[in-house]
């Protein structure tokens, strides 16, 4: 398709033509109108347009957050699609870059981002990265020493008294200051205009001063309030209220060391050095917060050794595949024999059974799992009632399991039935006649006749109806959140939840804090199970049979 | 089977009564064969829709029942009444729903229109890697991206901390999460669509002078309207659907809760008392979906063969 009178900028590495001697302009009115007629044109502008936009907006923001990864995607994905754009060249990537470009940033770098928590120990405790840990250790370790330097005080706000607090200080020698949280402590006359009523101070540049009410009554923002204090560039401490009309100069009793990368506490004078994210000292005693660092296969092992995971950990394990499996084996089961049953030339009301069957799979699953969930209730759902019992269908760990395996089959019986009614259909009478002529019985004929020809077009069906089940996280967590819970399990399983349920449930549910590390390597243990079925069922995909 | 009218006014009344004596004890016999060939199928297929309708017919009831609570309910209530809507109403519902036809319509219909631009060049093209690509979408689509949650929910709140615009809690956010997974099965399903339009009808146009984008833009895709609707269908009904990956981004911002975060919080551990108001919250929230899927319910079915599995 490229034509050969183009002066495409970025250069193909298998680029010939000869270059075009006319002038860039209109090289570059060429490029953006092209000849594609309107849409095209559109559609391009619209890209090129975004492309630069975006690049313009995001990309100060994130240097300026140091977000350098962010940077470097944001620069190359703008040049790759300039590049693609302006040009003539590369025309099946103008079709592909845009679905691939959503492929990388938000399918393939949060698998390969997924892979990576999975050796670390990201979660609660461990959340922050290590310099926000070590600002917090020595933010949180300020005490005001014997001696301080003590200020009195008055409370000050923006915007009349309703916007950002700062504090007015007076040293003893009666040097005056104003100080901002976050920022510092500046003398007055730098801090803006300062207005007057005699001696006492009540405006500087935006800041009014409040009466001891207002700042009561903003007691909050005040106890809150620390003004750092920073000598040649170092924080060396901070100010804080200690009443509401006096501040004082307060310092931490932790120091780090950047350099010997250790934590020393001048109070006890006891040295911490980081192990595993977490600053410990000799004797073992640790200083929380930690921060998240690589800890290599720490979460892979102990799924599988620890005493207290492991075992809710299998039985999860065994509780996917058997609920995948008996999954499908119930659904296909039910719909199979549904689609032979009313698959009869005779049977009148056809379309009325077929239309109202496949009502389950018109209506949203989430909604119909929460409604399950409703009518299975214990006390007072609508199947107990009709059956005038109280059967535990929830909450028992068998019935639950029971349960949620008769919600799935509501819910996927209907694909089945359709999928089978379709195959069914497009066995050839003639070759069941045949069958029937040679003397095969109605089960003989169908049990070597049409099931093996069946099987040819819904096995693949099947495999991804187990792959699809395997994942199937809305009919677990939405019908019983994987309750009724496994007793003595360290971490936060049940009876009926999967590996998904399981993952999710650690990373955003558990009483003892997140662990992401874990999750993930739950997750990537998920993955890999995952590609053992996909590779299986590669091998059944017509689909792969044209490209070979 | 209707062997036991003869046709009146025959001239042969001994002829006649003996083709009625032959005509009833047909008719016993072949009832008895109705009932083993014909009728049980009757009494399954009955069965089987009674299971299928009975949680929809249960709701339907809940959401009329003057009751809201769980154990007041009854099959047929004694008398309708709207109270549980004007309830459902007053809760965060509107907004959910909203936001879940925003989301769901929004990505969608950039699914598609990814989708096409793909396939049409994977269909149209032959390019160095287009069989790599290919394999790798079928690769790419067997890991689903809830199995990410927890890389997707932390890298989201980093986007968040720098444009909170399209982080964590926003709409914008979660719909360019979707498109992540836009790419993937339905890309085949098109490819597939793509491949049956006869490659003359383009070659024809760019004789005539037409660009790639014109063919793709005026010729291609009025032609394969059928497949765009069905893509755009089963991307719709697997995003409304979807609870984990919108939990994840969404559930620090109540603003920008789907229906799914929404009912899930709202009825959770509160089945005894809200039962009455969720069940019209369903009822509402489902219509959307059973609108689209009767409208395009003819496709779908034909389609599924081809591997599309609802999410």
């Amino acid at each position: 398709m490229a034509t050969p009178t183009q002066t495409p900028r970025m250069r193909g590495p298998d680029r010939d033509e000869p270059e075009d001697r006319a002038h860039p302009l209109e090289r570059l009115g060429e490029r953006l109108g092209g000849d594609g007629g309107l849409l095209a044109t559109l559609a391009r502008l619209t890209v090129v347009a975004i492309t630069i936009v975006n690049a313009v907006l995001f990309v100060p923001r994130m240097v300026a957050d140091e977000a350098w990864v962010g940077v470097a995607v944001t620069v190359l994905a703008s040049v790759a699609l300039l590049a693609v754009y302006l040009t003539k060249r590369a025309v099946p990537l103008k079709y592909l870059v845009p679905g691939t470009l959503f492929l990388l940033v938000f399918q393939a770098y949060p698998v390969a981002y997924t892979g990576f928590i999975a050796f670390t120990n990201y979660g609660t405790g461990n959340i922050l990265d290590k310099g926000q840990a070590v600002e917090r250790i020595v933010a949180s370790s300020v005490v005001i020493p014997e001696g301080a330097v003590r200020y009195d005080a008055a409370g000050m706000a923006t915007e009349g008294g309703d916007g950002a607090v700062a504090l007015l200080l007076t040293d003893p020698e009666g040097n005056e200051f104003l100080g901002i949280p976050d920022e510092g402590v500046v003398s007055l006359d730098e801090a803006g205009e300062v207005v007057r009523d005699g001696d006492r101070v009540t405006q500087v540049g935006d800041y009014v001063r409040l009466n001891l009410r207002q700042v009561q009554d903003r007691q909050g923002d005040f106890s809150d309030l620390n003004v750092p204090v920073t000598e040649d560039g170092e924080v060396v401490g901070a100010i804080a209220l200690q009443t509401f009309t006096a501040a004082a100069r307060a310092e931490p009793t932790r120091i780090y060391d950047p350099d010997a990368d250790t934590l020393t506490d001048i109070s006890t004078d006891t040295v911490y050095r980081p192990v595993e994210g977490t600053f410990t000292s000799d004797a073992g005693e640790v200083i929380n917060p930690g921060w998240r660092v690589p800890i290599g296969v720490d979460n892979f092992t102990r799924a599988f050794t620890s005493p207290l995971i492991r075992g809710p950990f299998t039985r999860v394990f065994i509780w996917n595949y058997s609920f995948a499996l008996g999954s499908v084996l119930l659904t296909f089961a039910v719909g199979l024999g549904l689609a032979i049953t009313l698959d009869h030339e005779d049977l009148r009301g056809k379309r009325i059974y077929r239309s109202l069957m496949i009502v389950p799979y018109a209506l949203p699953s989430f909604m119909t799992a929460l409604i399950w969930a409703g009518l299975l209730n214990t006390e007072f759902g609508a199947v107990n009632r009709m059956l005038g019992g109280s059967i535990p269908w929830l909450t028992d760990p068998w019935l639950a399991k029971a349960s949620i395996l008769l919600v799935n089959l509501w819910l996927g019986f209907p694909y089945m039935f359709l999928v089978c009614t379709g195959a069914l259909q497009a066995i050839p009478g003639e070759v069941k006649e045949a069958a029937t002529v040679d003397g095969a019985s109605a089960f003989q004929s169908f049990r070597h006749v049409t099931t093996p020809l069946l099987l040819i077009t819904v096995a693949p069906l099947l495999i991804a109806s187990f792959a699809f089940n395997f994942n199937n996280f809305n009919t677990v967590y939405l019908v019983t959140q994987g309750g009724p819970p496994i007793v003595g399990a360290q971490t936060p399983a049940g009876h009926t939840d999967i590996l998904i349920s399981y993952v999710y449930r650690i990373a955003f549910e558990s009483g003892r804090g997140q662990d992401y590390g874990f999750a993930s390597a739950i997750a990537v243990i998920i993955f890999l199970m995952v590609a053992g079925i996909s590779a299986y069922s590669f091998r059944y995909t017509k689909a792969l049979e044209e490209l070979q | 089977m209707s062997m036991l009218g003869t046709a009146p006014g025959t001239p042969d009344d001994v002829r006649q009564q003996e083709a009625a004596a032959r005509a009833h004890r047909r008719a016993n016999r072949s009832r008895r064969r109705y009932w083993r060939e014909v009728g049980w199928r009757h009494i399954v297929g009955i069965l089987a829709i009674a299971f299928a309708m009975y949680p929809v017919v249960w709701v339907l009831s809940a959401s009329f029942n003057p009751s809201s609570s769980l154990a007041g309910q009854q099959l047929i209530p004694d008398n309708l009444t709207l109270e549980n809507y004007r309830t459902l109403w007053e809760t965060g519902f509107p907004r959910w729903l909203w936001n879940s036809l925003v989301i769901s319509g929004t990505a969608a219909f950039l699914t598609v229109l990814l989708c096409a631009l793909a396939a049409y060049s994977f269909s149209r093209m032959r390019f160095r890697g287009r069989r790599g690509g290919l394999l790798t979408l079928l690769l790419v689509q067997m890991f689903p991206q809830l199995l990410a949650m927890v890389a997707l929910f932390l890298m989201m709140i980093r986007i968040g901390d720098i444009f909170p615009a399209i982080g964590t809690g926003t709409r914008a956010g979660l719909i360019l999460v979707y498109l992540g997974g836009a790419l993937g099965v339905n890309t085949w399903l098109m490819k597939g669509f793509f491949d049956t339009i006869p490659t003359e009808l383009d070659e024809s146009a760019r004789v005539d002078g037409a660009s790639h984008a014109q063919i793709f833009f005026q010729i291609v895709l009025p032609l394969v309207a059928p497949i765009l609707a069905v893509v755009g269908l089963l991307a719709f009904i697997a995003i409304i659907n979807d609870f984990v990956v919108a939990q994840a981004v969404l559930s620090t911002n109540e603003e920008s809760w789907t229906m799914s975060i929404g009912l899930f919080r709202y009825i959770d551990q509160r089945y005894g008392a809200r039962w009455g108001p969720f069940a019209a919250g369903a009822v509402v929230g489902s219509i959307p979906t059973v609108l689209l899927f009767a409208w395009l319910q003819k496709y779908i079915v034909s389609g599924l063969t081809q591997g599309g599995v609802k999410g």
